[in-house]
């Protein structure tokens, strides 16, 4: 009990830092989504508006979860409990989902919303987190490394996601028009089991008895297994991989994509799945024929220029997503290179024949092909689901504009994090996903939260162009690319003269 | 020009501590050159230098008559190198790393030949190319290393501490294979940290500490400066007996056994003595570098222990 004692007490040290902004994080996270739906969303009409339009569009229910009627607590229990219960299950450790439980809850409260609701909330999104710590400790009983064993967990907290969004997708009415009642599936899934205390309606604690048992159990299976198992080797054998690499596997690029294309492939996804609901919403804010007027409002908030349709509008907003997801997989490229170098494998092609720029150069032109893969992505998916959602033609070519017009502001991620790489290699990885987030929060929720024009100005997401209408202001576009080529030409000429950073 | 690596007095400094200070190092074609040195005294960092993966901050460094950083493509074309602690790239197998390697060397033109030699390497340091690079020892790690190195010809080998994950048979496999490029006219330097590693290879060495040559010469020229410990149980033994033993310093009888030492250039004269003493439980410690420094330098190891 004692050792068990200071594992806990070093681990919780190591990690400490860590789990204190996570924690911070998810409860900004409650407190912001409580205000700004208070503040964006602030009639019951409008949000028995936004409710009815989602109950029409499964996709909506998917991604979300049930609504449970409009009052502002339940609207903001729908908008949020399935992001934050995945946030949940990214944390390890039973104290570490106590302490996600009490920062949901204290956010909601100090976001003014309903103090026994906002318990409810915090215990639901505890309770998923703890089903899923679980899921994680037996996954690493049949794993051989922590790599597969986070591999498999993770791919099971998408499969617990996409169960529920079946189930929620194929919910009946309920007692009221804006109230739902999900489909079987969704008592397949952890997530579904949190989502269904029906916090700030009901309080229903009932159903995280079945989280908590969930979690139980895996315990219990997971001291069974132990018993059994001989530490360093698991229940599945490790596969067998190439005795020799394939023929293609012959420079410093190949083994570039070689080691980035899962990633990538990832990204594009993401840029898919972003782009199939861009077409799919878009149609049906057209066929709602665009009363929503608050909803436009606050789109538009995200998206400068007046002259759209409302189809347009959507798009042009959802890219806004696909650009973030474009930037971030130009700066996780970048990022590469500084693992490389860190792991030491850089050294061993740099002591080939392989000169450090060009080195340098094939994680750029990999960047690069990377983001252009992500647009594409997502403008065929949101030109597919556009058309199939019976949307105009025009959506294909809208789709594409929006899609091309994300290149820039992607770009420049790629040139500055590379400029990091070579001027303060120890920054790269800290200082590349702070810029990253903070162009997030500066040109794309800027506007929602009121920040100065002149702070939004800093974030090259502020000025990537929005190619609808008549005025199109493209030279935002144009200066990101002029600097992005710039700051790439002084990075590649810096590395000439850059020595290796092991350390 | 004749010498393979010339540094004239490098300077390497890392903020406050200075790795090299004021390195002098040749190494003539076609040597087995031993770069000796304890832990941290910047055996890693010279070869760092040598290879233009860092660059000095004064004094100067040819390869081949070129210079490290700025002639690093064509120079790498012409060298192989193991490094001091091998990383692998965790989802690529250790016959995927040592094919990437040996391409981007240049080595695989004759794709039978490079199969054969790979073939023959794999076989020889028993390893097993088909597992992913996250799951090997580092010893297996040091194996991909070593295979990736000699399944391409290069004239120059600079191998840092490549043994030292390696168990003896292994080792014995690495000599053979050093043997073998150094028969076809190569030239190698050898880094390690243990002296009696280096001696069984290396026609010379050259002995850093603190970022300085300290020695350098034939091992034989060096043979003067080791002593060798020397002890055995001490059953009835007298002083007299032992005061016969040639060569021998700081005699003492403890615990029960004798030891002393004796230059390591004695040690033949001191044997057969020993023999007819007819001495049970005998050891011989050959010398560390610890010890060496010690003796000849009024201090051990320099300051460190990092890599
Ligand atoms: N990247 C680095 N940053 C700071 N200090 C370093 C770095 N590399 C080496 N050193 C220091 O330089 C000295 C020489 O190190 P190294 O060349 O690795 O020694 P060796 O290989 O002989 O063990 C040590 O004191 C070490 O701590
Ligand atoms: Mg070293």
């Amino acid at each position: 009990m004692n050792t068990v004692g200071i594992l806990l007490r070093q681990r919780l040290r190591r990690d400490r830092w860590q789990l204190a902004a996570w924690v911070l994080g998810v409860g900004l996270l409650a407190l912001f989504a409580a205000a700004a739906i208070a503040q964006t969303f602030g009639n019951d009409a409008d949000r028995a508006q936004i409710l009815a339009l989602a109950i029409a569009t499964p996709a909506i229910l998917m991604l979300r979860g049930l609504p449970e009627g409009s009052p502002v607590g339940a609207f903001t229990y729908f908008s949020v409990f399935a992001f934050l219960a995945l946030l949940a299950t990214l944390i390890h450790g039973a104290i570490a989902n106590i302490l996600m439980a009490l920062a949901v809850t204290v956010g909601f409260i100090i976001g003014k919303l309903d103090a026994g609701g906002s318990l409810c909330a915090g215990v639901a999104v505890g309770a998923v987190g703890l089903s899923f710590l679980g899921v994680g400790l037996v996954a690493a009983q049949f794993m051989r490394t922590s790599r597969g064993a986070n591999g498999t967990a993770a791919a099971l907290v998408v499969a617990a996601y996409i169960v529920r969004g079946i189930g929620d997708a194929a919910s009946t009415a309920g007692s009221d028009p804006l109230h739902r009642v999900a489909g079987w599936p969704s008592w397949l899934s952890p997530i579904g089991w949190g989502q269904q205390t029906g916090a700030f309606v009901r309080n229903n604690y009932a159903p995280l008895a079945i989280n908590v048992s969930f979690a139980a159990a895996c315990a219990a299976a997971v001291f069974a297994l132990q018993a059994r198992r001989d530490t360093g080797a698991s229940m599945l054998p490790v596969r067998a991989g190439r005795a020799d690499a394939r023929a293609s596997l012959r420079t410093s690029l190949a083994l570039g994509w070689r080691l980035q294309w899962p990633s990538i492939a990832g990204w594009s996804a993401a840029g898919a799945a972003t782009g199939l609901l861009a077409g799919s919403l878009a149609n049906i804010l057209q066929a709602a024929g665009g009363g929503n007027t608050s909803l436009l409002n606050a789109v538009r908030s995200i998206v400068p220029g007046t002259t759209q349709t409302p189809t347009q509008l959507i798009i042009a907003a959802m890219f806004s997503v696909v650009g973030v997801l474009a930037a971030a997989c130009a700066t996780q490229a970048v990022i590469r290179l500084r693992q490389e170098e860190v792991r030491g494998t850089a050294e061993a092609v740099l002591a080939a024949p392989v000169h450090r720029v060009r080195w340098f150069a094939d994680y750029l032109v990999l960047g690069l092909v990377a983001v252009v893969l992500v647009l594409l992505a997502a403008g065929v998916a949101s030109a597919a689901s556009g058309l199939a959602a019976g949307a105009g033609g025009t959506v294909v070519g809208d789709s594409f504009a929006a899609a091309a017009a994300q290149l820039p502001a992607a770009l420049v991620y790629l040139a500055v994090v590379s400029l990091l790489f070579v001027l303060v290699p120890e920054a790269t990885v800290a200082a590349g996903w702070g810029l990253l987030v903070l162009g997030m929060i500066l040109g794309i929720y800027g506007g929602m939260v009121g920040l100065p024009q002149w702070a939004r100005n800093i974030s090259p997401f502020q000025h990537t162009p929005v190619p609808f209408g008549v005025n199109t202001q493209w030279a935002g576009g144009i200066w990101m690319l002029v600097i992005a080529a710039v700051v790439v030409a002084a990075a590649t000429l810096l590395m000439g003269r850059r020595p290796l950073h092991s350390g | 020009m004749n010498d393979v690596i010339e540094t004239r007095g490098l300077v390497k400094r890392f903020g406050t501590v200075t790795a090299l200070d004021g390195l002098d190092l040749v190494v003539a074609a076609g040597q087995i050159h031993g770069f000796l040195g304890p832990n941290g005294a910047g055996k890693s960092t010279t070869i760092r230098i040598l290879l233009g993966l860092a660059r000095g901050d004064a004094g100067t460094a040819t390869v081949f008559g070129a210079h490290p950083w700025t002639d690093a493509v064509a120079l790498h074309r012409r060298i192989a190198y193991v490094p001091g602690d091998v990383s692998l790239w965790p989802n690529l197998t250790g016959g995927e790393a040592i094919d990437l390697v040996s391409r981007l060397r240049g080595g695989t033109a004759d794709k039978p030949g490079y199969a054969a030699r790979k073939a023959r390497l794999m076989e020889a340091f028993e390893l097993d190319p088909a597992k992913k690079g996250r799951t090997y020892s580092k010893g297996n790690r040091q194996k991909v290393a070593l295979v990736a190195a000699f399944a391409t010809e290069a004239q120059l080998y600079i191998l840092d501490e490549p043994t030292s994950g390696l168990d003896p048979l292994m080792g014995a496999v690495f000599e053979q294979e050093i043997g073998r490029v150094a028969a076809a006219g190569a030239t190698v330097l050898l880094s390690s940290h243990i002296l009696s590693e280096v001696e069984q290879l290396c026609g010379k060495v050259s002995i850093i500490r603190a970022g300085q040559c300290v020695e350098t010469g034939t091992l034989d020229s060096l043979r003067h400066l080791t002593r060798t410990e020397v002890s055995f149980a001490a059953d009835g033994l007298g002083p007299a007996q032992l005061a016969a033993i040639p060569a021998a310093h700081d005699v003492s009888v403890s615990g029960g056994r004798v030891r002393f030492t004796a230059d390591s250039d004695q040690l033949n004269a001191v044997l057969p003595v020993l023999a007819t003493l007819n001495v049970a439980g005998l050891t011989i410690n050959p010398p560390s570098l610890e010890e060496l420094f010690l003796r000849h330098y009024g201090d051990g190891a320099a300051p460190g222990g990092a890599s």
